[in-house]
């Protein structure tokens, strides 16, 4: 294995479910015999992350994401393979990983809910051996990044979910982790939090060069936070690479948005597939490689009719989506 | 060690204290079921002419109360909690932090049995007057009672964490919870003072854990049981403590590695 922060080789995670039928009959056998799937939750995966990236994991529900965060974690002991975290094996949990560790998700509390945060803050300073000192300053940024002075004396119970959040980011962090595991840390959110949760995890790199593993089914989290993404799908890795590159991988196109003055009567199916048409803006899907070629062809015919021209890779959710569905290999003409 | 627990009581004690009234409600709840066992064995004793075995009215007054204040100190509720926090996902955050759980858990049960105690003693005197309670207990039986009762919450905690702990393979432990309860209202002396169990019944009762948890530290504190029978039940309490300790160690290993996050 290399010098990577993050390392994994073919981790698999199989959990054994329970089935049955509904119907009472269904339901009463299966107090006598019961009916079991295996569902390979991560079906071999290998990858590595160096320190100070932050990278995106991308994957629909179910696709494992937040099972092997789990298991980076240490939460969850993996059915085959292996991992190291900063050298550790997360699974046995030694002191010395976990406390330079954190796993934040954001539908989870890990905040007491009938004090103030900044009570649970101390109880973590002490939990994790945090020097006076160190505390003070990184409660001190913390609270400067994400606005908490007037939340922390407030009991967590009182606190929006939004609010909510930010607190359980500061004290996921009181360790000054670093790596940093971010499951969904958005969600829920509106977008000016959303905004603001993603300038902080960007800066917090900045500032303290923590490697960052994060999830998010919002992919404005990832365009904004990662160059580099690991999708994954059915348990098993389907691209690793910069994010800049996964449109030109997983769609072989590219979208031509043209704006007529005439657009509403004007047929442009010649130059490629219309997608979309919004009075005089008109979408086409246009092969990758032809993009540039028809883009000047459209210019040279349309002339003056042609108020504005742009080529674009297509939005990321839909490179996503396209993947998801397996239809890897859009064409286009 | 002692700044984490010192933080922990902290935050422990902030959190109690938004919730005094439950408290109460809870510590009286619990006293309920000992006065009616107590007034029930009242009733039994005065149509008996006034005794059952070696016990009068008073006496079972006397057990009573103290039983009460034993299984206010040494019952411990973790079973229920654990099962609360598997299924809410509350555990992982924990199992994630340099700190085993069963820290939190240790000053939850101090804090609570604090928080308690003194309205629990404003309750027992109250009932100690009216039914006229005899301790036959001396200064000998009063010092043992320190550790038997710091034994006994020692091992009905790790009993319990045993139990909780089946909440890794079932996710469900109430059923296993209730179990174990309904067995130590038989042998842990809830039912009955120990002394008074039918024969078979006092020898299964002697060979269990569950009295050595609440009936043994009641006994003592009552003066139910010589100085020289003290230290032996004392001793015997030990080695369970040692026994359940050990015990705990174990299923957590193996448990832990069952555990699937569940809802985390």
């Amino acid at each position: 294995m290399t010098d990577a922060v993050v390392e994994v080789r073919d981790l698999r995670k199989t959990f054994r479910v329970s089935e049955r039928q509904e119907g009472l009959a269904a339901t009463l056998r299966s107090f006598v015999r019961r009916q079991r799937r295996d569902i390979n939750a991560v079906a071999g995966i290998t990858f590595g992350i160096e320190a100070g990236e932050v990278v995106g994991f991308l994957g629909p529900n179910g696709a494992g994401k937040t099972t092997t965060l789990k298991m980076l974690s240490g939460l969850l002991y993996p059915t085959g393979g292996e991992a190291r975290v900063l050298g550790f094996v997360p699974w046995r949990r030694e002191n010395a990983y976990l406390q330079q560790m954190t796993l934040l998700m954001g539908n989870r509390t890990q905040l007491v809910w009938d004090i103030p945060a900044a009570d649970s803050f101390r109880v973590l300073q002490e939990i994790y051996r945090v020097p006076e000192d160190s505390f003070r300053k990184t409660v001190g940024e913390l609270t400067e990044l994400l606005e908490l002075q007037e939340l922390v004396h407030k009991p967590v119970r009182n606190l929006s979910l939004g609010e909510r959040m930010k607190v359980e980011f500061a004290a996921g962090l009181i360790q000054s982790p670093r790596v940093a595991f971010l499951d969904e840390p958005t969600i829920g959110l509106d977008i000016s939090m959303q905004v603001r949760i993603r300038r902080f995890v960007a800066e917090y790199n900045r500032r303290t060069g923590a490697t960052i593993l994060l999830t998010s089914h919002y992919m404005d989290d990832v365009v904004a936070l990662c160059k580099r993404v690991i999708v994954i799908h059915h348990g098993q890795l389907l691209y690793d690479g910069p994010l800049a590159d996964l449109a030109e991988r997983m769609a072989p196109f590219k979208v031509i948005v043209a704006t007529l003055h005439d657009g509403a009567a004007a047929d442009l199916s010649v130059y490629g597939t219309v997608v979309a048409r919004d009075e005089g803006r008109i979408t086409l899907k246009v092969d990758r490689q032809i993009a540039p070629e028809r883009a000047a062809r459209l210019v040279n015919d349309l002339g003056d009719r042609l108020t504005d021209i742009s080529v674009e890779d297509p939005p990321i959710e839909e490179v996503i989506d396209r993947v998801f569905s397996g239809e890897r290999v859009g064409t286009a003409p | 060690m002692i700044d984490v627990y010192r933080a922990l009581f902290v935050g422990q004690i902030q959190a109690a204290s938004q919730y005094r009234v439950q408290s109460i409600l809870w510590m009286l709840f619990a006293v309920i079921r000992p006065v009616i066992f107590l007034a029930a064995w009242v009733a039994v004793a005065g149509a008996q002419g006034g005794r059952v075995g070696s016990y009068d009215v008073r006496d079972f007054a006397a057990y009573y109360v103290a039983l009460s204040l034993v299984a206010n100190l040494a019952t411990s509720w973790n079973s229920y909690e654990f099962e609360f926090e598997i299924r809410m996902g509350r555990l992982s955050p924990k199992l994630l932090r340099p700190l085993h759980p069963i820290h939190y858990a240790v000053v939850e049960n101090i804090v609570w049995k604090m928080t308690t105690i003194i309205p629990m003693l404003i309750v027992l005197s109250f009932i100690a007057a009216t039914f006229d309670a005899r301790f036959r207990s001396t200064s000998a039986h009063l010092a043992l009672f320190v550790p038997s009762v710091v034994l006994g919450a020692a091992l009905a905690f790790l009993a319990g964490w045993v139990v909780a702990t089946t909440a890794f393979w079932t996710t469900r432990v109430h059923a296993v919870a209730t179990l174990w309860d309904r067995a130590a209202f038989i042998f842990a002396g809830q039912i009955a003072p120990l002394a008074l169990l039918p024969g078979p019944l006092q020898t299964i009762a002697l060979v269990l854990p569950f009295g050595y948890m609440l009936g043994v530290p009641a006994e003592i504190l009552q003066g139910a049981v010589d100085v020289p029978t003290a230290i032996v039940l004392i001793s015997v309490q030990a080695v369970w403590v040692v026994i359940f300790y050990a015990l705990l160690q174990v299923v957590w290993r193996v448990g832990v590695r069952q555990y699937t996050g569940v809802g985390a």
